[in-house]
Order: structure tokens, then C-alpha cells, then sequence
């Protein structure tokens, strides 16, 4: 009877064990970071940013034609963090011995974990420039990356062959606007150097090296017509009415919104035209926020400054689908003239953003309350 | 015993002051080295940067990133990133008591000569389309990027420069640096948009421009231009019809020659494109050849390695071939009609024959 009580209660205990280890296997969240092995990071140049899970920062190579994930290891939480930074390109120019018009800055990103800022940076202005992607602590710490020996992973972007053979280097290249990790996936728009058809392109992480990504193909209605794949500046992922979309501002038009559910392998995507925001303006950056009870959309223009967007009937609101009614339909905006030469924007936390501005040799890094 | 004593102590003081003074800074390459001072074999508390230091340029700024070793007691530091041209570099030596000694180096040189030009400018005609989408500039050695805002210009007819006819704030670059993609601001081109209907095409049918690139725009060395650049232009009519292979004029070379096969397009097409969108096959598979682009990005020439052998050509157009207005085959820049679309979109290349007899 003992024996047998005893190989039972074994069994069950067995089973439970058996039963537990699954579950857990199951449901043990993934370390992003965990599938990056250490070693070189190679990036022949580092552009746009963005933050996946645990820490992972995604770097935009345009030159090197890829996008690399970097561990930070930077997983210490932090509800809420203000930076305020004056001279950053001169700082970022001492650390690495140049002078500060030999740093050019080119993105920006805040780790959602640790609220520390991430910047992304060229050291040289010619084709051997150097690559830096520089921590920015909101004590003012600014601490360059070490790339040669860091847990990262690298997807290569598909790239149009080189017909001729004796050419030094294809001399294509294609510059990722804008990156962001939705879902699982990576979506990267990009601008070519050469021909104007672009697309948008979903990556699944973590990489995969044979599959190289989702091209989709996004239309917008623009006045009555369909208008050709033009170049997507910046874009942001966004809740409307329940439903998720990517609001996108293109290189040649205004805001679109686009369903995130048509965003599948092949589709051809018809967006809608939701706000104008004015003739030879580029929109930068965009940071959505909620603030008493309304929703709104602070935008980054090269041109029209920093404009807040009303978005609380961006559901709702006509679209704007005929040049006679850019006055009258789309979303209001408000301009926010307290905030000049602003060159990036970024999300800090529910109620602040990151403002990078900038003047000839000097750029600021600052925190504000969301307006 | 007193004079001995004395003796002793300015022998000390003589041998102290000798030995300080014999502490300097080499740079040695690429590598800082303190001589005539025996370093110890770990750093103090505040690390080696509390010791001797290097530092970029003149202003107030942070040390420079680098590695210390201790080599023979000798203490070396090596800056993480490589001494840059045209930088001034300080290194200062401290201990605790004693004046710092400094010492500036001067980064490697750069080239004397101003020797790097704009080489050409695509597209190259003397009347532009109103709705032209690119302009590319080729320079005849890498040149430094950021500087477009600062250096390159569109003029109108009485020398005003024009602020708002290229899409602002962004220069895409080939990977050499040698060639710069600028576009003609597109809210302006297509039309029906509000940039388009307030203040008309960034080119104006009729009137006279002059693209200027100036010469102080530093090579990738930080060297100016040998000179200034200059290219006057004038506004033609837009270019609103899409290329059609269908009415090219291709005019195929003789058997047994390596005469070049001549495509003209009857407008300016878009020129890195014509490099890689057009190839040739024939019996024996696809043609290898040159590719010569003339008539103003109007006619492309290419000539086989080998010699025409008599057959069935084909020449094999990528659909996303541009003209200089940045209309695709068959598909016009700023008008499309959906259903239209799908078609396009799974017709990759279009293929237009041709015999050599």
C-alpha cells in the first residue's frame, strides 16, 4: 500500500512538474535582448531609431543598406526622467576628438525602460564617417556605445543589383526615414536615392536571415485620384475609434491614416488624407498624447515650427479628399510658437516629450510638458 | 657635516627639478605617451583621466574617449576613434603640487590644393520640365555632407535666390559621397495639393533659373571646390504622359558588328536608372555591354563585349524606369487610377523586341 502511494504521489508529482515546466515554457515572456550575440556591431553609418522590448535599440544603416539591433543592457525602470543637455554636439565632439561642425546628429530615441535618450550620430562628414550611437543620461552623462563588442543582430535590407561590375560601390542606397516596433514586427519606410517608387516594409523580430521582410505597397487617396508610392517621412502608430493605424506623413503630402489591418504581405493599401499642414513644409517627427480627456498630436515641421493637432475626431473628421477644401476639412492644429528650431521629437512618458533643437553648432537636448 | 647636508639637498632638488623637467608628452603613432615619469602599476582612485588627459580643439571640452595602458611604466593612452584633420589637440599631463604640463598636437594634415569640382549635373538639358522630380550632382571626389542648405542655390531670372523649390532638409547621398540626390519639392509638382495650388510648379514654364554650388563646400578632406559651379536653365512645359517602350525608337546594329544598340525615348530620361532598368537578351541570354547615356538623358547606347550575333532581341524594361519628371512606364508621377494599378504592380518588366540580322 506504501509503495503504492508512493509511486502515485511520484507520478502526480511528476505530472504537475511536467504540467508547471510547460506552462512556464509557455508563458515565460521572451528577453528580446536574449537572442543578440555579442560581438562587432557593424554599422557602416547609424540613422534612424527605434525602441523594441528589454532595451533592444534598432539602428538604421542606410548606408550599410541594414538595420541592427543593439542590446543597451540599459533595463533599470524609470517612471519619469528630465534631461536638459545644452551643447550636445559639442559634448558628443569632445568625447570622440573632433571639432563640434564634424558631428552631424541624426535621430533620436528615448528607452522607454530607463527613460535614458539614445542619439544617433555621424563623427565626419565624408564617406568615412564614423558611425556613434551615444547614451544621454539625464545627469547630462554622455556615454558613446562601445560597437565593437555588443549583443546585436542584423537584418539586411533588399537592395537593387549593380549592373555594372567595374563600379567601385552600388551607388543606390536607400535612407530609412522612419522605424517602428509594432506588434513584433519592425516597420521601416524608406527614401531612394535614385528612383521614387517606395515601399513600406515589415521585418519580424527577432531577424530571421532568410526572411528578409513584408514589402507593402501604400496608396493614399489624394483629391479624387490614387497617387503613386511616394516616400513616407515619419509615421507613427495610433488607436482610432479602437482600431489601430499608422498615421504617416509623406514626402510629397499631408497626414494619411492607414488601417494597421491592411498592412498584410502584398497588399496594396488605400490611405485616407487627414490633415494639411501646410505648402513647402516637411513634418518631422510626431508624438501622440492624451492630456484632459482630448487627444492630440504635437508634430515637428522643417518649415511650419511645432504644431499640436486636435485629434479627438480624427475618426470622424472629412477627409480631405479635394484641394478646394484644405481650409475647411482635416484636423485643426494649433502652432506652438514657445518651441523653435526643433529638429526632433520624441515620447518620454505619458505627459513629457524629448525636444532636440538645434542652431549651427549647437543642439540641445530638453524635456518639456506635453503642450 | 651642515655644507654635505646642503650639498645633498640641492643635488635632491637639482635631480627632482631635472627629472620634471624631463616628463614630456609624445605622440607617437597615433598613441600619447608620457616619458620621465615612471608610472605606477594601477591607476589612482580617479582613474588614469585624472592624470593625463587629451582634448579635442580649444573650447571647454570633456576628455576624449581612449584606452590607458602602462607600457614599460610608461603611461600610453590611446584615443578610441582616430586623430582627426584640421583639429588642434591638447594633452595635459597632472600631478598633484605641480604645474600641469601641457602640449598641443596637431591632427594629420589635409591636402594643400583645392582640387575637388562638381563634375556634372543630371539632367543635363538647358530647359527643364516644370515638373521635374530630381536633380543629381556629381562631384569628382568624395565632398562632406550637411551642406547643402549653405551651399547650393537656385536662382531666379535676376539672381534672387529661390527658398523653397527643393524638398527641404533632406540630401540623400550615394555611399561614396560623390553623388547627391536633391529633389524638386513634389507638394509642388503634383497637382491638386496645396503647396501646388499656392505657389505654382518649383519650375516655372518660361522662365530662367541658375543652379549655383558654391565653392566653399568642403571635400570629404574639409578642402573648399576648386570653384564655383553654374548651371543656367530655363522652365520648359511639364512632361504629364508616362514613357511608353511601345513608341521608343530602337535602332538595332548589324550581325557580326559591335556597332551599339540605340534606344531614343523622345524626352530626358532619369539617368542612374538608365544604368541599371534597361538590359539586352538575346539567343545566348542576356548581353553583356557598356552602357552610354547621351542627347541629354534622351538615347541610350549600349555595346556588346562581343560582337552582334544575327537573332531575336529582346530589350528588357524595368517598370520602374523614370523619366526626369518622375513618371514610371506607363504610370504618370501625380495620376493613377487603381485598377490600373494591380496591373502595373504585377508586370515587372516589359519586354520590347528586335532582330539582328
Amino acid at each position: 500500500m506504501q509503495l503504492r502511494f508512493l509511486v502515485r504521489a511520484a507520478i502526480a508529482l511528476c505530472a504537475t512538474t511536467m504540467i508547471a515546466l510547460l506552462v512556464l515554457s509557455v508563458y515565460r515572456p521572451v528577453d528580446a535582448a536574449a537572442v543578440l550575440s555579442a560581438g562587432k556591431a557593424d554599422l557602416k553609418s547609424a540613422g534612424a531609431l527605434t525602441f523594441g522590448p528589454d532595451g533592444v535599440l534598432f539602428v538604421g544603416d542606410s548606408i550599410g543598406g541594414a538595420i541592427v539591433a543593439l542590446d543597451t543592457n540599459d533595463k533599470t525602470p524609470v517612471k519619469t526622467a528630465a534631461i536638459n543637455v545644452q551643447g550636445l554636439d559639442q559634448k558628443i565632439a569632445g568625447l570622440v576628438g573632433v571639432m563640434p561642425d564634424q558631428i552631424l546628429i541624426n535621430d533620436v530615441a528615448v528607452n522607454p525602460i530607463s527613460k535614458n535618450v539614445y542619439v544617433s550620430a555621424a563623427r565626419g562628414r565624408g564617406p568615412d564617417a564614423m558611425p556613434l550611437v551615444v547614451k544621454v543620461e539625464p545627469s547630462g552623462k554622455v556615454t558613446p556605445l562601445s560597437l565593437d563588442n555588443i549583443p546585436h543582430a542584423s537584418v539586411a535590407l533588399v537592395d537593387a543589383p549593380n549592373n555594372d561590375p567595374a563600379a567601385r560601390q552600388n551607388p543606390r542606397t536607400t535612407t530609412i526615414t522612419d522605424m517602428e516596433f509594432i506588434n513584433g514586427n519592425l516597420l521601416v519606410t524608406g527614401m531612394s536615392n535614385e528612383e521614387w517608387n517606395s515601399a513600406l516594409r515589415s521585418i519580424p523580430y527577432p531577424f530571421n536571415s532568410a526572411a528578409k521582410g513584408t514589402q507593402l505597397q501604400i496608396w493614399h487617396a489624394s483629391h479624387g485620384r490614387f497617387e503613386t508610392q511616394a516616400p513616407v517621412r515619419t509615421f507613427v502608430p495610433y488607436k482610432l475609434g479602437g482600431e489601430s493605424y499608422v498615421l504617416a506623413a509623406y514626402t510629397c503630402t499631408p497626414l494619411v491614416k492607414i488601417p494597421m489591418s491592411a498592412l498584410k504581405p502584398g497588399a496594396q493599401v488605400k490611405g485616407v488624407t487627414i490633415a494639411d499642414l501646410g505648402s513647402g513644409n516637411q513634418p518631422l517627427d510626431m508624438v501622440p498624447y492624451t492630456k484632459d480627456g482630448h487627444e492630440f498630436i504635437l508634430i515637428a515641421n522643417t518649415t511650419y515650427g511645432v504644431v499640436k493637432l486636435h485629434a479627438d475626431t480624427l475618426a470622424t473628421d472629412k477627409p480631405i479628399d479635394s484641394p478646394t477644401v484644405v481650409d475647411v476639412a482635416g484636423a485643426p492644429y494649433d502652432k506652438i510658437s514657445s518651441l523653435t528650431n526643433v529638429r526632433h521629437l520624441a515620447q518620454v512618458d505619458d505627459g513629457h516629450a524629448l525636444v532636440v533643437s538645434a542652431t549651427p553648432g549647437n543642439t540641445n537636448l530638453q524635456t518639456i510638458a506635453l503642450p | 657635516m651642515r655644507p654635505q647636508l646642503h650639498i645633498l639637498a640641492i643635488v635632491l632638488v637639482l635631480g627632482t627639478i631635472a627629472r620634471a623637467q624631463a616628463v614630456s608628452i609624445q605622440l607617437d603613432s597615433g598613441a600619447f605617451r608620457v616619458t620621465g615619469w615612471q608610472a605606477p602599476a594601477t591607476p589612482p582612485a580617479a582613474g588614469w583621466v585624472s592624470v593625463f588627459s587629451l582634448y579635442a580643439g580649444t573650447a571647454d571640452a570633456p576628455a576624449m574617449l581612449g584606452n590607458y595602458s602602462v607600457d614599460g611604466g610608461t603611461l600610453v593612452f590611446r584615443p578610441r576613434y582616430p586623430l582627426a584633420a584640421g583639429v588642434k589637440y591638447r594633452a595635459v599631463f597632472r600631478q598633484p603640487g605641480r604645474t600641469p604640463i601641457e602640449r598641443s598636437f596637431d591632427g594629420p594634415t589635409r591636402a594643400a590644393a583645392p582640387a575637388t569640382r562638381v563634375e556634372r549635373v543630371y539632367p543635363s538639358a538647358d530647359v527643364l520640365a516644370s515638373n521635374t522630380l530630381r536633380l543629381y550632382v556629381y562631384f569628382s571626389a568624395p565632398v562632406s555632407r550637411g551642406e547643402v542648405a549653405a551651399r547650393l542655390h537656385i536662382l531666379d531670372g535676376t539672381g534672387k535666390e529661390l527658398k523653397d523649390v527643393l524638398l527641404p532638409g533632406q540630401e540623400l547621398w550615394d555611399p561614396n559621397n560623390q553623388r547627391l540626390t536633391m529633389t524638386f519639392d513634389p507638394g509642388r509638382i503634383k497637382r491638386g495639393l496645396e503647396s501646388n495650388s499656392k505657389m505654382g510648379p518649383p519650375i516655372a514654364e518660361g522662365q530662367r533659373y541658375t543652379l549655383v554650388i558654391d565653392r566653399g563646400w568642403p571635400d570629404a578632406q574639409g578642402v573648399p571646390l576648386a570653384s564655383d559651379y553654374h548651371k543656367e536653365f530655363r522652365g520648359g512645359p511639364p512632361v504629364r504622359v508616362p514613357p511608353t517602350p511601345k513608341q521608343w525608337k530602337v535602332t538595332p546594329p548589324r550581325a557580326g558588328t559591335s556597332a551599339p544598340l540605340v534606344v531614343e525615348f523622345g524626352r530626358s530620361m532619369n539617368y542612374p536608372l538608365l544604368q541599371r532598368m534597361l538590359q539586352v537578351a538575346g539567343p545566348g541570354g542576356r548581353v553583356d555591354g557598356t552602357i552610354a547615356v547621351e542627347g541629354n538623358e534622351t538615347s541610350w547606347r549600349f555595346t556588346p563585349r562581343m560582337p552582334w550575333t544575327a537573332g531575336a532581341y529582346q530589350l528588357m524594361v524595368d517598370t520602374d524606369l523614370e523619366d526626369a519628371s518622375g513618371n514610371r512606364i506607363d504610370q504618370p508621377f501625380d495620376i493613377d487610377v487603381f485598377e490600373k494599378v494591380t496591373e502595373h504592380l504585377t508586370t515587372r518588366t516589359i519586354n520590347v523586341p528586335f532582330n539582328i540580322r
